[in-house]
């Protein structure tokens, strides 16, 4: 049986910390607080690998090379829905330079191509342009179909099929149809439940004093990661090695092991060129790459070009939502209908927007459908659900607080439960000026060029867990190194690891090595829903602390000293005895009595602690925007971003990841779009310079607020920072465009034309 | 032949900036292929005249590829390479000067910026050839002698200018030249003179701090 310990803790924020007791597993550390003084823990640390990054040696793998190299490439089918009938690769591998070709066109069912760029078969050559030439000569007999690649026209009664033949393309994915239910029946048992749902809403409504409708719409954005999907995979024997650009290197070696059957597998992804979501998995070019690899007894190197990285592995997908809300003139909201449609792609995932979060929202009524449409199929986008679904709620917040006459930061805290959202709300709205500007009635600034502010709030719930494990070396050189296989996509996963491990040594960061992105090291998490830090964070302290005790067990027993006393602190072996603190040698003295040469530890990352602080944490954003109602260009000239990630690790790092959250989403609210062409079936801007991405001049000045939290869930109080930056921007924005023009622009991305366009409505009313 | 100013493959090639103009691009690249299949004719015995492109000789390149040389940080490079070879490819597949990245292989993003007689230049829109007799240098050439971080390399590091990293090297190109020519840019100034490259990860904001630390001369210096 388990034993436990009690410890006293505060926990809170700054102004508001309480004493609380936490239940401990025995042994179990206490988690970071805001009380003790950290050496290194909170300060703002270089990451490791900025001088590698910022001179080129960095090598990722796209730069990977081996002796005998081959040049993957991918055919991909030219339609946006079609059946394989034929495939012929023979004149492809007769080709000089041809080393392999394999056929990714799948048998039975799996035949059908559900969306343009879709995978067909795939070659290994001795350059990319005989690669290229190969994939020409390979005769593909297609049975074309009709296709629907846009959300609304796959809606209509008249919308071609998009799924196999008797697949809906309207699913819902809150009501699920029973196996032995005929489509009719179940199209017939959820017009009934539409009905009843309709009638106990509009019954609900009658307590409330303002009902209002709305209809949002947000586009389809792709991840358009720099380094595009791919890998280089070499076969040694039944053994395979592969170097892959992924945010999962343990999902890709599981996927090798399952698909390929090799004795063993190990992957490496050191430096990895942007994922944001999209590269948990080994994918169809993983899987392929390794068989061409395998078939050719070649390594072979297979890297997406930049088309297939914006049609083929994945993106946020659009949304239409369709807003009720019910609300009494105190502000109190009774009710909250929400009907959304988004696709998924040709599959029937849930494509679902976030928007019934975060608030009290009375009874809410939400049914959500995936529209299935001929394009490549959705992925995890950096916060999947939340951008879309809090860019409306946020809105409707706004609305709300207009039509009662209170202040939208008001009726936000009158409204929310979060332990910290209000006041990081009170902190952005000091800092932006807030009361100052919204004096200016929406619309109502003077001039061609109109000012406004708005806010919008965000929320995100990662505390890790799992079983990561890490490795600390201590060598008796005085080297110290720790170790987990997971990668570092550019969140600063790597120097985060490296500093617990130097504040548990007491000695600088500087000193650790960090080892990361190799799966013959201890396992580790995906670099998924934020998750990373406060899934190994915890794993590095323990594994450190559990280096240092062996360390001073090493110390105490050639000094003679009771191990008990001894403690590292300031690049010294400390004894605290009768409350004095002396030092008793340095850290490289004392390493130089570890017997044999090293101390190696593997620790696991102990469980999560029951009672915190705040099971969520939450952030609030303040968008100041410049609107030309002449040329309807929006320019965002200030964001205060308000976040909080339980207690910060590395000020510099978390930082950059709020300021990128906000710029991404600076992007999403007025640049990027999917655009598909309903007539050929393809993407149109599957490029990047008409696929739209926020550059330098687009940037707003960003002031980043980072509130500690103590939090108390892990040892290290870590909660997720990576994704709830994203969240709040777009909404934000829009709120900030309303104050400026005094009109609603409900849809994503503003454009100028848009703009202009509901002027125009606005003028006519 | 009568040239338009921004073709590249005009009388002098210092005078325009390669690589800006797709239509002059694809120009420039029919008259190399125009070159090489002169060469091939002339293939029997005797050695054809070296044509000449750009007032200059260019190599004879045939099917399986030339070798040419590059001038890139400051050392003489042999490399083979075809006609289409863009010097992108050349750096990273020749050379083994992997910094430049190839990202959209079209000069829409500047994650392959490199100096091209001090003049940055998206390495995925000149090609290799167009190189030749040129000063080239990429990021790997910046670091001194001496391990030293250029003070744009160390206020990138101190900035935290940078995240997945894949963008950086372009960056520090983009503003190194920049800076190069403004020494002390307003921060819209800044932001237009680097307007060409892209971040996903958007570091921009950061970068920006990065160029004005750089400029300040404050910066504290690094080694590799």
């Amino acid at each position: 049986m388990s034993r436990y310990e009690e410890v006293k803790i505060k926990l809170g924020f700054e102004g508001q910390l309480e004493e609380v007791t936490l239940v401990l597993d025995e042994g179990a550390l206490a988690p970071y607080d805001l009380e003790r003084p950290y050496s290194v823990v909170g300060k703002s640390v270089d990451r490791y690998d900025a001088i590698a990054k910022v001179t080129g040696a960095a090598v990722y793998t796209y730069d990977r090379r081996r002796p005998g190299l081959l040049q993957g490439r991918i055919l991909r089918c030219p339609h946006a829905n079609a059946n394989v009938v034929s495939i012929d690769l023979e004149k492809a591998k007769a080709m000089p330079g041809v080393h392999a070709v394999i056929d990714l066109s799948g048998d039975g069912r799996s035949r059908a191509k559900r969306f343009a760029w879709d995978a067909v078969a795939a070659v290994a050559a001795e350059t990319e342009q005989i690669a290229e030439e190969a994939l020409r000569a390979i005769a593909v007999e297609y049975e074309v179909l009709p296709h629907a690649v846009r959300t609304r026209d796959a809606m209509g009664e008249e919308a071609p099929q998009v799924g196999r033949r008797g697949q809906a393309n309207v699913v819902p994915m809150s009501v699920r149809q029973n196996r032995n239910e005929s489509d009719e029946d179940f199209a017939k048992r959820l017009e009934g439940i539409e009905r009843e749902r309709a009638a106990e809403f509009a019954t609900l409504m009658e307590q409330a004093d303002i009902v209002i409708e709305e209809e949002f719409e947000t586009q389809c954005q792709t991840h358009t990661s720099l380094e595009t999907h791919g890998l280089v995979c070499e076969w040694d024997g039944d053994e395979i090695m592969c170097w892959a650009s992924t945010q999962a290197t343990f999902n890709v070696r599981g996927e090798l092991m399952a698909s390929l059957r090799p004795k063993n597998a190990r992957v490496v992804g050191e430096y990895v060129g942007g994922g944001f979501g999209s590269k948990f998995s080994a994918g169809v070019e993983g899987i392929a790459c390794a068989r061409l690899a395998r078939e050719s007894g070649r390594p072979v190197k297979l890297m997406l070009d930049r088309r297939e990285e914006h049609t083929s592995v994945g993106n946020r997908p659009d949304a239409i939502q369709k807003i009720t809300m019910g609300l009494k003139k105190d502000g109190t909201v009774v009710g909250y209908r929400v009907r959304s449609w988004g696709t998924p792609g040709s599959g029937a995932a849930g494509s679902g927007a976030r928007n019934d979060v975060m608030y009290r929202l009375g009874s809410v009524d939400k049914i959500e459908y995936a529209v299935r449409t001929n394009t490549g199929a959705l992925r995890a986008m950096r916060a999947p659900g939340w951008p879309q679904g809090v860019y409306s709620l946020e809105q409707m917040m706004d609305i709300a607080a207009e039509r009662i006459g209170m202040d939208p930061v008001e009726f936000r805290r009158r409204n929310d439960d979060h332990r910290v959202r209000p006041h990081e709300f009170k902190l952005g709205a000091d800092r932006i000026g807030w009361k100052e500007k919204r004096r200016v009635k929406p619309g109502a600034g003077k001039g061609p060029v109109k000012s406004g502010v708005g806010c919008a709030g965000t929320e995100w719930f990662a505390r890790g867990g799992g079983g990561a494990q890490c490795t600390v070396r201590v060598f008796k050189d005085g080297r110290v190194e720790i170790r987990n296989g997971s990668q570092d996509i550019g969140t600063g996963t790597r120097t985060i690891m490296g500093m617990i491990c130097a504040e548990e040594l007491g000695i600088e960061a500087a000193r650790v090595a960090t080892f990361i992105g190799d799966t013959d090291d201890p396992q580790g998490p995906g670099s998924g829903g934020s998750t990373t830090a406060p899934t190994l964070s915890p794993a590095a302290r323990q594994s450190a602390h559990d280096a240092k005790r062996e360390l001073l067990e090493a110390v105490a027993e050639a000094k003679k000293l009771p191990a008990s006393e001894l403690d590292l602190a300031g690049g010294q072996v400390v004894r605290s005895r009768g409350g004095s603190r002396q030092k008793v040698m340095s850290f490289d003295e004392a390493c130089a009595m570890i017997p044999g040469d090293v101390i190696e530890v593997t620790s696991r990352r102990p469980r999560n602690i029951r009672e915190g602080f705040a099971p969520t944490n939450a952030g609030a954003q303040f968008a100041e925007v410049e609107v030309d109602v002449e040329t309807g260009e929006v320019r965002v000239k200030h964001v205060i971003a308000v976040a909080d990630g339980g207690i910060i690790l590395n000020a510099k790092t978390a930082e950059s990841q709020v300021s990128g959250g906000v710029i991404q989403g600076v992007s999403y609210a007025l640049f990027e779009d999917r655009v598909m062409d309903p007539i050929k079936g393809h993407m149109l801007n599957a490029d990047m310079e008409a696929y739209k991405i926020a550059g330098p001049v687009d940037t707003p000045r960003i002031d980043v607020v980072l509130v500690g939290v103590s939090n108390g869930y892990n040892s290290t109080s870590c909660m997720g920072l990576g994704e709830p930056p994203v969240i709040a921007t777009a909404a934000a924005i829009a709120n900030a465009v309303y104050h400026a023009i005094g009109v609603r622009i409900t849809s994503i991305p503003i454009t100028p034309r848009k703009v202009l366009e509901a002027l125009a409505r606005k003028e006519k009313r | 032949m009568s040239r338009s100013p921004e073709d590249p493959g005009g009388s002098d090639p210092r005078a325009a900036r390669p690589g800006l103009s797709r239509r002059g691009f694809l120009k420039g690249a029919g008259l190399t292929v125009a070159a090489v299949s002169v060469g091939q004719s002339g293939a029997a015995g005797q050695k054809p005249a070296a044509p000449r492109f750009g007032g200059e000789e260019v190599p004879i390149l045939g099917a399986e590829g030339a070798e040419i040389v590059l001038r890139v940080n400051g050392a003489e490079r042999k490399v083979k390479i075809r006609p289409m070879t863009t010097l992108l490819d050349a750096l990273r597949d020749g050379l083994e000067l992997t910094g430049s990245k190839r990202v959209c292989d079209r000069g829409a993003c500047g994650a392959c910026s490199v100096h091209v007689d001090g003049k940055l230049v998206t390495s995925c829109s000149m090609l290799a050839v167009d190189a030749v007799g040129r000063e080239l240098r990429t990021v790997e050439g910046l670091v001194g002698p001496d391990g030293a971080l250029t003070p744009v390399q160390s206020a990138f590091v101190e900035c935290d200018a940078l995240q997945c990293g894949f963008c950086t090297p372009g960056m520090v190109m983009a503003c190194t030249a920049l800076l190069a020519e403004n020494p002390s840019p307003t921060r819209e100034q800044a932001a237009e003179g680097i307007a060409g490259n892209i971040c996903r990860c958007g570091t921009y904001d950061n970068i920006l701090d990065a160029v004005a630390l750089a400029a300040s001369g404050k910066v504290k210096e690094r080694k590799r």
